[in-house]
């Protein structure tokens, strides 16, 4: 593909996962509220009221705080979306492999994860409220704690996927075609199990949910560096979180769920595409109940320094556990 | 050099030029949709005002947030780690050499090991 083919199909290819990053993760956002309902006895909302949401909050005063920065108070939610927009395109959708699989990989994604906190933290101190200033130190703290326990998660798979000898092992359209599970013996596989219980801890933090939920923290700061933030501002960091749902559930399923319907099941190739993206949205389901719906329910909201104790150490060591695991493996299987 | 080709590092890869085209893009659409929305609010009223629950707002200088204190949540989880690590920065060069060549000389031994 020539570099002006590779743009015009990165151009449309933002369009098409920006429209379906942000549906979809509506629609996601409202099946987590139904599972949070139904687990607390409660009916809840229906599926569409984060749909509801946000048109609200489109049409009410976008208020800019009189201490704050107005061109970075309002560009940090448009920056927050644009980058949790991109992120989709270097991630599989079911049998539809990445756009941009060819021009970025793995390590790419890790880092790109970061740019929609960054955007917030950068609109959390630019409220010019202390709150939202002490929201904002928290989610830096928070940003770093995460990153170790999910770089060990990433290389560990990455690492096996190369000793196995298959090529380009950050390559996310290497993963999702080289399902790891199938390259380990028993040792490995219960490496991998504890490092997708990693990811799945990560999830929450990545989203800002229950129980890392730090810097937001209703009870204790208000909302924390959303605090000072109404209307369609408050909105577009709403859709980026919907975005970032998809984007941390595409994510676990490409490293841990990759498999297709099409692969188990002969079918004509249009059936196929549409068989496997209603799979990979049925796994997107899973992912969403386990390592967001269950935990917030389940879970009460740890201290920031907590939350640093349980990355970097807890988290870090049964990481380390994990990756000693797989490299037994490796081992054991004479690679 | 080719600006726009690929980095290759050998295990890894990526296009900055691409991204950024893509995030050029991505920064229209959420620009677009952030148009789409209402955009005017009362300046100079009571809904400007940072809201601190009903408290006096202190004054700025007690507010802030200093780079020391950037990494508060993290300094204090770790705390075991950096109440032995600050004290050996003492700021004499000397002491920074001395740990310099002492780990180095260790590298040095265990790479000679392997």
């Amino acid at each position: 593909m020539t570099l002006i083919e590779t743009i015009l199909a990165a151009v449309g290819g933002t369009v098409a996962m920006a429209v379906f990053g942000i549906v979809a993760g509506l629609f996601f956002l409202g099946v987590d509220r139904k599972f949070a309902a139904l687990m607390q006895a409660r009916i809840g909302p229906p599926l569409r009221q984060p749909f509801i949401d946000a048109a609200k909050l489109m049409r009410k005063e976008n208020i800019v705080p009189e201490n704050a920065i107005p061109w970075i108070f309002n560009g940090a939610p448009i920056l927050a979306l644009a980058s949790a927009i991109t992120i989709l395109l270097y991630l599989p959708v079911g049998s539809i492999m990445p756009v941009l699989g060819g021009a970025g990989d793995l390590i790419l994604v890790m880092y790109l994860l970061t740019i929609p906190a960054l955007a917030m933290v950068v609109g959390g101190f630019a409220s010019g409220s202390p709150y939202a200033t002490v929201g904002a130190q928290r989610e830096m703290v928070i940003l770093i704690a995460y990153e170790l326990p999910l770089a060990i998660a990433i290389i560990a798979i990455a690492w096996r996927l190369s000793m196995a000898g298959i090529a380009d092992p950050f390559s996310l359209t290497t993963i999702a075609a080289n399902p790891v599970w199938g390259v380990v013996g028993p040792v490995g596989a219960v490496g991998l199990l504890i490092l997708l219980g990693i990811l799945a801890w990560v999830t929450p933090a990545e989203l800002s949910r229950i129980p890392f939920d730090a810097q937001e923290a209703e009870t204790e700061l208000a909302g924390g560096l959303l605090v000072e933030y109404s209307g369609k501002n408050f909105a577009l960091f709403y859709l980026a979180q919907a975005v970032k749902t998809i984007v941390m559930a595409a994510l676990a399923v490409a490293l841990f769920l990759p498999w297709n319907l099409s692969s188990f099941v002969a079918m004509a190739p249009a059936v196929a595409v549409a068989a496997d993206f209603v799979f990979f949205l049925a796994k997107v389901l899973l992912v969403v109940f386990f390592s967001i719906s269950l935990i917030r329910v389940s879970m009460a909201r740890f201290r920031i320094n907590q939350i640093v104790s349980i990355y970097w150490v807890w988290l870090g060591l049964a990481g380390f556990v994990g990756l000693a695991l797989v490299m037994i493996d490796a081992i054991l299987a004479g690679v | 050099m080719d600006i726009v080709a690929t980095l290759v590092t050998g295990f890894g890869f990526w296009n900055p030029i691409i991204w950024l085209a893509v995030l050029a893009v991505a920064l229209v659409i959420a620009y677009l949709i952030w148009l789409t929305g209402e955009s005017s609010y009362k300046p100079g009223t009571e809904q400007t005002k940072p809201y601190l629950s009903g408290n006096p707002e202190p004054a700025k200088q007690d507010v802030h947030v200093g780079g020391g204190h950037l990494y508060w949540g993290f300094t204090e989880a770790m705390r075991g780690y950096y109440d032995r690590i600050v004290p050996l920065h003492t700021g004499v060069l000397t002491d920074y050499l001395l740990w310099f060549f002492g780990i180095a000389a260790i590298l040095i031994l265990i790479v000679g090991l392997i």
